[in-house]
C-alpha cells in the first residue's frame, strides 16, 4: 500500500512512444514498467498507458499524469449513412469497448465504416493507411462528411489536424511525437501488422480506441495474437462470399489453361531443373527452412545464385508467356466496350502490355499527378482499360470496372481477394467477369489453387 | 561474419581494378537507357570475386549519376494523348499511334519512343559531372556498407576525440538519449546513444539516425563505435573506427548558429588581446560531461580563462541545475547566456550567476565588460 515516500505521487509524461514516470520510490506491480538505467526513471510503452495508469490508482499512488495531449475533434460531423452490415459491424466495435478488427471484403465500405466510427465517437483520429494512394482517397473521403482540414502525413506533407490520415511508413517515422495527440487509432489493411515489421507504429501511440480494418486477417499464429493485443479482436466478419448479389455485383470466374510453347517449356524445365538441383539439396538439409533462409545459403555460391537467377527467370518466363499475349489481346478485343482492369505479375509485363494494346499502366513509376488525372479520365469513361502489377492490388478507389484479365500474381490468397474485390462495386445488372490465365505443369497451377481459397462465405447459410 | 561479430567486408586497393572496369562501363553506356547499364553490371565483372561488392559499387555509382529522360514529346502528355486515342477509337494500333503523334506534330515512331522515356530503366544514362577515382568510389561504397549496417542497430556506443559535441547535439535533435561518460586516458568522451524504446525491444526504429552519425564522426581526431545489429533474426557486433577506409563526409558546420558565429565574430573584434575557442575540451560534472560552447583565454595569462554558453530555451530550474552542475565541477568562470524572449517562466534566477540577457543577439560588449571587471 501506499507509503509516505509517494505522497506526493508520481509524474507520468510522454517520450518519443513511451510512457516515462518518474517515481520518488520503488514501483513494483505496474503491468508493463521496466527500470531504465539510462534516464532513471520508469518507463512503459505508450499503448499501455490506461493500463498503467490503472495500475498506479489500484495501489492509491497519486499521478500527475499528462501523457494524452489529445488534438481537440470538430463536434460537426455530417450524418453518415450506413448499410445495415456496416451497421452490425460499428455495434459489434462499440460493444467490444471500441477495440477490434472489422473484417470485410474490399469494395464493401470499410472508409465509411472508419468515418462511422470517428463521427460517432467525435474523438481526435489518426487513420493509418498502406500506401500514398490510398492517402489521397482517405482524406478527399473524410472532407466530404466534415468541414475543415484533414490533417496528412505521408507523401511529403506533415500537417496536424484533429483528423489525420497518415501512411504506414510516416507513422512508423511520426509515431514517437505524435503518439499521445489522438484516442482513436484507426487501421487499414490491418493484416500488415503483428509480424514484428513496423508495429512500433501502433505500441508507440496512446489512443485506447482502436480499429483495424481488412478483407484478409492473419487467421493463426503469432502474427493473429499481436493483432489481438495491438488493436483487439475479430469483432465482425463477412467475405466476399457473403455479399455477392446484394451488396457486392455477382461475378464469374474463368480460368483459362494456356500452355507454354515447346520452346518455352523446354526453357522453362530447363531453368526449373538448375533450380531445384540446388534447392532439393537444401531441403535434405533442412527440410524446414524458410524461402529466405535458402535464399541467404544460395548467395553464397556460385552455383546457388546461378539456380536463384534461374529461379527469377522461370518467373519471367511464366509472366507473360507466348499464349498468355494471344489471350490478352483476343480478350481486350472481345471486351473492347468494357471497363476492363488487367492485373499482371510484374511491372515489366505491365509495360508490354501498355505498349502493345494502348492501355494506361498504373505503376509505382507513375507520378501521383498523372495517377490521379488516370482514374479521373477512368472514371469518366475517357479510358476504358487500366494494366497494373501492383497499385492496384490494395483498397484504390476503382469505379465501376467489370472485367478483369488476372495475367499473373504470385502474392497468393490475400493479393487475389483484393484484386476480385475491385471488380465488384454493384451496379444495375452488372455481372462481373474474371479470366484468370494460368500455366498447366508449372508453378502456377499452386499458385492459382491457393489464392482462390478467400473468396468462400464466411457466414454459414440459413438452415 | 564472425561469431557474433559482423566484419565489413570494405572495398580495398585489391577492387581497384575492377571498380575501374565497372566506371568504364558506365562512360561506355553514357546516353543509353539506364536498363541496359544496369543488366550490364549485373554480370559479374573480370576480376570481381565478390558479387555483392560489385552490386553495392554499382549502387553507389547509380546515385551518384542523374539519368535524364530525353523525348520528343514529355512522356506524360505522350501517354495522355496516345491512351485517350486508343479509348476513344476501334482501330489498329499504327493508326491510333499516326492520329496522335499529328495531334501533337511529330512523327509516330518519335511518339512511341516518348512514351515511357521518363521511366527509371528508360532514362539515359548521363556522363558524371566529376568521375570519382576508383579509390573515391570504394571509399563511398564503403560508408553505404556501414550506414547499411548502422540502419539495423538499435544502439551504438562511441568512444571519441574531439567533435563530441555534435554528435550529442544530432542525438538530442532526433529524439535518442545520449548517455556521456568520461573513460580516462582512453579518449575523450565516450556516449551510449538509443533511442526511448530500445529499453522495451531491439528496433530498428532509430537505425536511420544512428546512421547518420558515422559521417560527423569522420571530423573526429579518433573515434571507435561499436553498434548492436540485428541481421537475418540475430543480434550481432558492428564495429568502425577512425582509420577504417570510409568516405569523410563534408565538414561539420563550423558553428551551431548564427548567433554563436556573430558572437565569435563581435568579440575577437573587441577583444584583441583574447582568444575565442569554439568547443573546448568538455567538462566532467556529476557523472556526466557537459560542452561549452566557447572558452575565451586571455592570451599570455592561462589563469583568466572563462566558459561560455549560449542557452536558447530555458527554465529558472534549468539555469540554476547547469549552475549546480558547473559548480560541482569547482567551475567558477562561468558565463551563460539567456534568451531573454524563450523563458517560459520569469521566476528569480539564482543571485550569484553571471548571466547575460540577449535579445537576438548576445552583445560580446557586455561580455568584454563583465570578464575585464572580474578579474
Amino acid at each position: 500500500m501506499m507509503t509516505t515516500q509517494f505522497r506526493d505521487g508520481v509524474q507520468l509524461t510522454f517520450d518519443g512512444g513511451t510512457v516515462l514516470v518518474r517515481s520518488p520510490g520503488e514501483l513494483e506491480g505496474a503491468p508493463g514498467l521496466l527500470w531504465d538505467p539510462r534516464v532513471r526513471a520508469y518507463r512503459a510503452p505508450a499503448w499501455r498507458h490506461g493500463a498503467v495508469a490503472a495500475a498506479l490508482g489500484r495501489l492509491g499512488i497519486p499521478c500527475h499524469d499528462t501523457v494524452r495531449a489529445p488534438l481537440v475533434a470538430t463536434r460537426d460531423w455530417r450524418h453518415v449513412e450506413l448499410r445495415p452490415y456496416q451497421q452490425a459491424a460499428l455495434l459489434a466495435w462499440e460493444m467490444s469497448r471500441r477495440r477490434g478488427v472489422v473484417v470485410l471484403p474490399t469494395g464493401s465500405g470499410k472508409t465509411r465504416l472508419a468515418i462511422a466510427a470517428m463521427a460517432g465517437t467525435r474523438l481526435a483520429t489518426l487513420c493509418l493507411v498502406p500506401t500514398r494512394v490510398l492517402l489521397e482517397q482517405w482524406i478527399r473521403e473524410i472532407a466530404t462528411f466534415r468541414p475543415g482540414r484533414v490533417g496528412c502525413f505521408g507523401d511529403g506533407a506533415h500537417t496536424l489536424e484533429p483528423i489525420t490520415v497518415a501512411t504506414f511508413e510516416s507513422a512508423y517515422r511520426y509515431m514517437p511525437v505524435l503518439g499521445n495527440r489522438f484516442d482513436l487509432l484507426i487501421v487499414d489493411e490491418v493484416h500488415h501488422f503483428g509480424n514484428g515489421l513496423r508495429d512500433e507504429a501502433l505500441e508507440m501511440s496512446t489512443a485506447a480506441a482502436r480499429l483495424g480494418l481488412t478483407a484478409t486477417p492473419p487467421r493463426h499464429g503469432a502474427a493473429a495474437a499481436r493483432l489481438e493485443e495491438l488493436i483487439g479482436p475479430t469483432v465482425h466478419e463477412l467475405a466476399i462470399g457473403d455479399l455477392v448479389g446484394g451488396y457486392l455485383a455477382p461475378f464469374d470466374a474463368i480460368a483459362m489453361y494456356l500452355a507454354l510453347t515447346q520452346l518455352e517449356r523446354a526453357r522453362y524445365d530447363e531453368l526449373i531443373a538448375r533450380f531445384r538441383a540446388v534447392h532439393s539439396a537444401f531441403r535434405r538439409l533442412a527440410p524446414e527452412g524458410s524461402w529466405s533462409e535458402f535464399v541467404r545459403t544460395a548467395v553464397r555460391t556460385d552455383e546457388g545464385r546461378r539456380a536463384l537467377s534461374a529461379w527469377r527467370q522461370a518467373r519471367r518466363l511464366l509472366a507473360f508467356t507466348q499464349s498468355k499475349r494471344e489471350a490478352v489481346r483476343t480478350l481486350l478485343a472481345r471486351h473492347r466496350d468494357a471497363r476492363t482492369l488487367v492485373f499482371t505479375a510484374d511491372n515489366e509485363t505491365a509495360y508490354a502490355i501498355a505498349r502493345e494494346h494502348l492501355i494506361v499502366p498504373l505503376t509505382c513509376d507513375i507520378g501521383r499527378k498523372e495517377r490521379e488525372e488516370v482514374l479521373l479520365r477512368f472514371r469518366a469513361g475517357e479510358l476504358r482499360s487500366l494494366v497494373s502489377a501492383r497499385v492496384l492490388n490494395e483498397g484504390l478507389d476503382v469505379p465501376d470496372a467489370d472485367v478483369a484479365i488476372i495475367v499473373g500474381g504470385t502474392l497468393g490468397e490475400r493479393e487475389h481477394v483484393q484484386r476480385v474485390g475491385r471488380l465488384l462495386r454493384p451496379g444495375p445488372g452488372k455481372r462481373a467477369l474474371i479470366y484468370e490465365l494460368v500455366t498447366p505443369q508449372t508453378m502456377e497451377i499452386q499458385q492459382a489453387r491457393r489464392r482462390r481459397k478467400g473468396l468462400a462465405p464466411r457466414v454459414a447459410p440459413p438452415m | 561474419m564472425r561469431g557474433d561479430e559482423l566484419v565489413p567486408r570494405f572495398l580495398g586497393e585489391g577492387d581497384h581494378p575492377w571498380l575501374r572496369l565497372l566506371l568504364e562501363e558506365y562512360d561506355r553506356f553514357v546516353g543509353r537507357p539506364q536498363r541496359e547499364l544496369d543488366e550490364r553490371v549485373s554480370e559479374p565483372l573480370d576480376g570481381c570475386a565478390a558479387f555483392d561488392k560489385q552490386r553495392l559499387a554499382a549502387f553507389v555509382l547509380r546515385r551518384l549519376s542523374r539519368a535524364g529522360a530525353k523525348s520528343a514529346v514529355p512522356p506524360v502528355r505522350a501517354r495522355a494523348v496516345v491512351f485517350g486515342e486508343a479509348a476513344r477509337r476501334l482501330e489498329p494500333r499504327e493508326n491510333i499511334l499516326a492520329s496522335a503523334a499529328a495531334s501533337v506534330d511529330v512523327s509516330p515512331n518519335a511518339l512511341e519512343a516518348s512514351l515511357f522515356a521518363d521511366l527509371p530503366g528508360e532514362r539515359l544514362v548521363a556522363a558524371l559531372e566529376r568521375p570519382p577515382s576508383p579509390l573515391e568510389l570504394a571509399l563511398r561504397a564503403n560508408l553505404a556498407l556501414a550506414q547499411g549496417f548502422l540502419a539495423r542497430a538499435s544502439a551504438v556506443k562511441i568512444e571519441m576525440e574531439g567533435n563530441a559535441r555534435a554528435v550529442v547535439r544530432h542525438a538530442k535533435l532526433r529524439g535518442l538519449i545520449c548517455r556521456v561518460a568520461r573513460l580516462a586516458e582512453v579518449a575523450d568522451a565516450t556516449m551510449e546513444i538509443s533511442g526511448p524504446y530500445a529499453l522495451f525491444r531491439h528496433t530498428l526504429l532509430y537505425g536511420r539516425s544512428l546512421g547518420d552519425i558515422l559521417p560527423l564522426l569522420s571530423w573526429c581526431r579518433r573515434f571507435r563505435l561499436r553498434a548492436d545489429c540485428v541481421l537475418h533474426g540475430r543480434q550481432r557486433a558492428f564495429r568502425v573506427a577512425s582509420g577504417d577506409p570510409i568516405f569523410p563526409a563534408s565538414e561539420p558546420r563550423r558553428f551551431d548558429s548564427r548567433l554563436e558565429e556573430r558572437f565569435a565574430r563581435d568579440f575577437k573584434r573587441l577583444a584583441s588581446d583574447w582568444d575565442v575557442i569554439r568547443e573546448p575540451e568538455p567538462v566532467e560534472a556529476g557523472g556526466g560531461l557537459i560542452f561549452p560552447d566557447f572558452a575565451l583565454q586571455r592570451r599570455g595569462d592561462a589563469s583568466r580563462r572563462w566558459l561560455l554558453e549560449i542557452v536558447g530555451f530555458w527554465t529558472p530550474e534549468y539555469v540554476a541545475r547547469k549552475l549546480a552542475q558547473y559548480r560541482a565541477a569547482s567551475i567558477s568562470n562561468l558565463i551563460l547566456c539567456i534568451d531573454a524572449d524563450r523563458c517560459c517562466d520569469d521566476g528569480d534566477l539564482p543571485p550569484h550567476a553571471l548571466v547575460i540577457r540577449y535579445r537576438r543577439r548576445v552583445d560580446a560588449g557586455e561580455v568584454v565588460r563583465r570578464i575585464e571587471a572580474a578579474s
